[in-house]
């Protein structure tokens, strides 16, 4: 989770802030998780992708609305920065680059 | 929608998630929780909840080095140990006095607690110990108790096994002493023990070398410890070989065991087999009295029951076989006889009876238990130094408090950091009070003829003890200051005003009366113990021990019918010596305990009479020799004839057969050894054992061929070298026995080895608790000088002289002494008054060892003060009142 690279929880958190738009904080982004990518995470490893981005400048973040079912607590609403679009980008093309460099054989068609 | 989980729960999350992103966190959570509650209920939203909470725990690092580059609160103890040494530093006398204080109550402690914990190791070395008995033996006669003796009779271990199931096993021991030879070498042997072959098994006396199950079985078959290995055989291997004794018996070396524990109260050097003695006490019937007899009581005997079994209940079991048993002959000689058992972890501390094994070695519970309290005063005493001094600067230190809560540090915060001060502080003191006891111990191993040893450092025992006395230490030194510093409001303190003045002084002035309570009562402790032992040793015993040599007699000998007329003319040719004033034999010297004891009653009683009296068999010089008075009567004479048949007592004797008076006994008879005797004198009461004991009573039988013991009397300033001369003539008439001799005064004397160790252990701690107690008055007297510093310029500017104002500070302390002279004094009487009365002869507690201890703390005290105070008045008072 070091420098440039991203890992690939933390790529799929960020795409699924970049689909939340505007409305992204822990707990949507969690339930998006979990009903896009069909994966069960626990808030918490949330929580530490989420910190982590914004600490490498791919994610950046204002306060929001408190409501009574947070107790009256704010939430922290996410956003993709444009030096995390760049490094979605970069992560895409370099599997794209991947892809097309297998082999057609190796499918075995 | 107001659903919350629980407040503890809650409270967790604040625990690892960093302050600046809690609320977001936690707003999270409460959120998923409201969900759960809806979808699932209350349990599992909880449940749900706190597992959220929990597995947080991995966000403790999220966003906290966003306030400051490392970890909060390391960098706080960081520096809560930097100021603790700048403070250590900028005040180095309290520093010092304080530590100094610590380390010396902590390593006193630690000499008390290995001195201790070696006195109660005794005889747990064997594995089963706790369920091994000794079988002590009591006599009653009239209800009166008539012997309380270590060694029992040998038919009670037979008997109890046979009769109470609860015996596993028993074994004698019947102590033995004489000249062991091998190959034209002899030596004089002690600590030889005739034992059953159940010594090995229910004791856990290792062989190194034979069998376990038959060394022990045959007659004249010895067992032998590794160190008399080596002193006869050397390297050659022991096993097989033959060591004479006495100069007839054959004893074959049957095992090798290994030497016997210091720790242990029975020691020996030879094992010789139980057969042996059975062999030697058979009668034409083939019945030994060595196992038969119910009066020979020579035979230390243990038990070792099942596990589990209650001692008292065994007693009341026994006491009732017994009876039944014995019952005609407890009737007939009207006498009561009982066999209570003793635990062999209690014999070394809280047994004194007659014929002990190791008499001189015997520790005393009570002291060990009194050492104990000392060693838990000093620490005390040490831990009220540091609360003394601590909260005495509490002035010097409220300004920093003031400054640091101003700042924004919470009380709990100062108080951490006053805990890591004194935590700082014991550890320092730790590490310098075992460093005095690993310097110190061979000190103290000679002063108080102990043995211990460094091996404590690997034992985990010691390490927890240690770690107690530190944690302890920590908190009860480090709770007063920090609770009281970090009370301090700073709006107050800044301006100069101290809120808790009045209680804090009240509690220092009552730990400087505890302190000095303690100190008097350890001095005026310690000159009553030494009062009391020379009183012992001053005392009159009734017979003269200085100048007198004492040489063993001869136990190997040719032809016994020839030993009376080597015997006179050995003693002849000693008067013949030029340094020589008078020559004795006997059974007995005075200082060794008489082990043979027979009944007797006046002539005139019936059997039912019977008393047990001690026999000293003398020749007709012991008396004159001895320089022991005869109150009535005479001594044996050579002039008459008869004295064979005749005896003479000692005054004691007198009263406890129940004879009129001394001058009425004389031509009187006793009926003794089944015939009537003529009593022709009787000899002024002398001490046999030490004046703690009352005297015995005692008969002497004129025996001038008895060969126990040859008492030399030299003339004043006899040079040393006289003892070659003695040696070579006892080896002319002697051949084949080895010379040992003693000098009857040292000998005598040993019996007070004990008190006067434990004398010089009281002395030694109380000399250290005083000592802590006046680096701690040292150091509050100077606090109290600097605190008063203003006053006295104010008062010397108004004309006091150096002497007043002396006298105004001095005047506090001498308060507090008197206070805890006048606490001391009762409290020290009692204790020493009980420990009087363990004494025969003892002396009554004048007022002056009280006066003289009050004196001397008073002396020290007031100079450790005065230094400090007359510095004081003597100082500029333009330097105090300047200071602002």
């Amino acid at each position: 989770m070091k420098g440039k690279h991203l890992g690939e929880f933390e790529e799929l958190v960020m795409l699924v802030v970049a689909s939340l738009n505007n409305h992204a904080y822990a707990v949507t982004v969690q339930s998006e998780i979990t009903n896009k990518a069909d994966r069960k995470v626990n808030i918490s490893a949330v929580h530490t992708a989420l910190y982590r981005l914004e600490d490498k400048g791919y994610l950046a973040s204002e306060m929001g609305g408190a409501t009574a079912t947070r107790g009256g607590k704010q939430k922290r609403m996410f956003r993709v920065t444009s030096a995390g679009f760049a490094a979605l980008q970069s992560a895409k093309m370099l599997r794209e680059k991947l892809w097309r460099e297998i082999p057609r054989l190796s499918f075995g068609n | 929608m107001e659903r919350l989980p629980p407040k503890w729960i809650m409270k967790i999350l604040s625990w690892w998630i960093d302050p600046s992103i809690l609320d977001e966190i936690q707003g999270d959570l409460l959120e998923l929780f409201q969900m759960d509650y809806i979808e699932q209920g209350e349990a599992y939203a909880t449940r749900r909840y706190l597992k959220n909470v929990l597995l947080s725990i991995r966000n403790y690092n999220l966003r906290r080095f966003r306030r400051s580059p490392s970890n909060n609160s390391l960098a706080m103890i960081g520096n809560y140990l930097k100021s603790t040494i700048r403070n250590i530093s900028k005040n180095a006398t309290y520093s010092i006095l304080n530590i100094l204080g610590l380390a010396i109550g902590i390593a006193a402690c630690l000499f008390i607690l290995q001195y201790v914990s070696y006195e109660k190791s005794y005889d747990r070395f064997h594995d089963a110990y706790e369920d091994i008995y000794r079988v002590r033996y009591k006599v009653y006669r009239d209800g009166e108790l008539n012997i309380d003796c270590a060694a029992a009779v040998p038919r009670v271990g037979p008997f109890m096994k046979e009769n109470l199931p609860e015996v596993v096993d028993f074994v004698r021991a019947y102590p033995m002493s004489g000249t062991i030879s091998y190959n034209n070498t002899s030596f004089r042997e002690k600590r030889m023990h005739i034992v059953d072959p159940s010594f090995l098994t229910i004791f856990s006396f290792p062989l190194i070398k034979g069998d376990p199950s038959t060394a022990l079985s045959d007659p004249y078959s010895v067992i032998i410890t590794e160190e008399i290995s080596k002193k006869y055989f050397g390297n050659e291997d022991p096993i097989g070989k033959t060591l004479e004794f006495d100069g007839d018996d054959k004893l074959q070396v049957t095992g090798v065991a290994r030497n016997v524990p210091d720790n242990s109260h029975l020691k020996f050097n030879f094992l010789i087999s139980y057969e042996t003695l059975n062999s030697r006490t058979r009668n034409d019937e083939g019945v030994s009295s060595s196992e038969t007899s119910w009066g020979w009581y020579d035979f230390n005997t243990y038990v070792r029951l099942e596990p589990g079994t209650d001692p008292i209940v065994f007693d009341k079991k026994f006491a009732d076989i017994l009876y039944q048993e014995r019952k005609e002959d407890f009737e007939k000689y009207n006498f009561k006889a009982e066999f209570p058992l003793q635990s062999i972890a209690d014999i070394h501390l809280y047994s004194n009876l007659l014929q002990e094994s190791e008499p001189e070695e015997q520790g005393d519970g009570r002291a060990v238990e009194f050492l104990s309290v000392i060693a838990l005063f000093i620490l005390i005493i040490a831990w009220i130094n540091y609360v003394n001094l601590s909260t005495a600067r509490s002035i010097d230190r409220s300004k920093e408090v003031g400054v640091r809560k101003t700042l924004g540090a919470s009380r709990r915060q100062l108080i951490f950091q006053f805990f890591t001060e004194a935590f700082v502080l014991n550890f320092i003191a730790l590490f310098l009070g075992v460093f005095i006891v690993l310097a110190g111990i061979r000190g103290f191993n000679i002063l108080t003829d102990s043995r211990l040893s460094t091996a404590f450092l690997r034992d985990p025992q010691f390490w927890i003890t240690l770690s107690a006395i530190f944690l302890l230490g920590t908190v009860l030194s480090g709770l007063y200051p920090a609770l009281v510093l970090s009370s301090f409001r700073p709006v107050s303190v800044l301006k100069g005003k101290l809120t808790k003045g009045i209680s804090n002084v009240f509690f220092r002035k009552a730990l400087v009366v505890f302190q000095f309570v303690a100190s008097v009562g350890l001095i005026a402790g310690t000159l009553i113990v030494y009062q009391q032992l020379n009183h012992l040793r001053k005392l009159d015993l009734g017979f003269d021990m200085s100048e007198m040599v004492v040489v063993n007699g001869p136990r190997v000998f040719g032809q016994d019918s020839l030993f009376p007329s080597t015997n006179e003319s050995f003693k002849n040719q000693l008067k013949q010596l030029a340094f020589v004033e008078s020559v004795t034999n006997g059974s007995n010297v005075p200082g060794d305990e008489i082990f043979w004891t027979n009944g007797i009653r006046r002539n005139s009683q019936s059997e039912d009479a019977n008393k047990i009296i001690y026999n000293v068999g003398i020749d007709y010089n012991y008396f004159d020799t001895y320089d022991i008075d005869v109150v009535a009567g005479r001594s044996y004479n050579r002039s008459h004839q008869t004295d064979t048949g005749s005896v003479i007592l000692n005054a004691r004797a007198i009263e406890y057969l129940g004879f009129k008076s001394p001058e009425a006994t004389i031509g009187d008879k006793v009926f003794f050894w089944n015939k009537p005797w003529t009593v022709i004198g009787v000899v002024d009461d002398y001490n046999q054992m030490t004046a703690k004991q009352a005297v015995s009573p005692l008969i002497f039988h004129l025996q001038p061929d008895n060969s126990g013991y040859y008492t030399i009397r030299l003339k004043e300033n006899t040079n040393p070298s006289a003892l070659n001369s003695l040696q070579s003539t006892y080896e002319s008439f002697y051949p084949g026995n080895p010379f040992d001799y003693f000098f009857l005064d040292d000998f005598f004397n040993r019996q007070y080895n004990n008190d006067h160790t434990f004398s010089r252990v009281f002395t030694l701690f109380a000399l250290f608790a005083i000592f802590v107690a006046c680096l701690g008055l040292f150091g509050l007297s100077s606090f109290n000088v600097v605190k008063r510093g203003k006053e006295i310029g104010v008062r010397k500017v108004l004309g006091a002289s150096v002497w007043k104002i002396v006298n105004l500070l001095s005047r506090e302390f001498l308060m507090l002494l008197l206070l805890a002279n006048l606490i001391a004094w009762p409290i020290i009487y009692w204790i020493m008054n009980n420990w009087l009365n363990t004494f025969a002869s003892r002396i009554s507690i004048g007022i002056w060892s009280f006066l003289i201890a009050g004196a001397c703390v008073l002396v020290i005290a007031m100079g450790s003060v005065s230094l400090k105070i007359v510095q004081a008045a003597r100082a500029n008072p333009v330097d105090a009142i300047r200071d602002e």
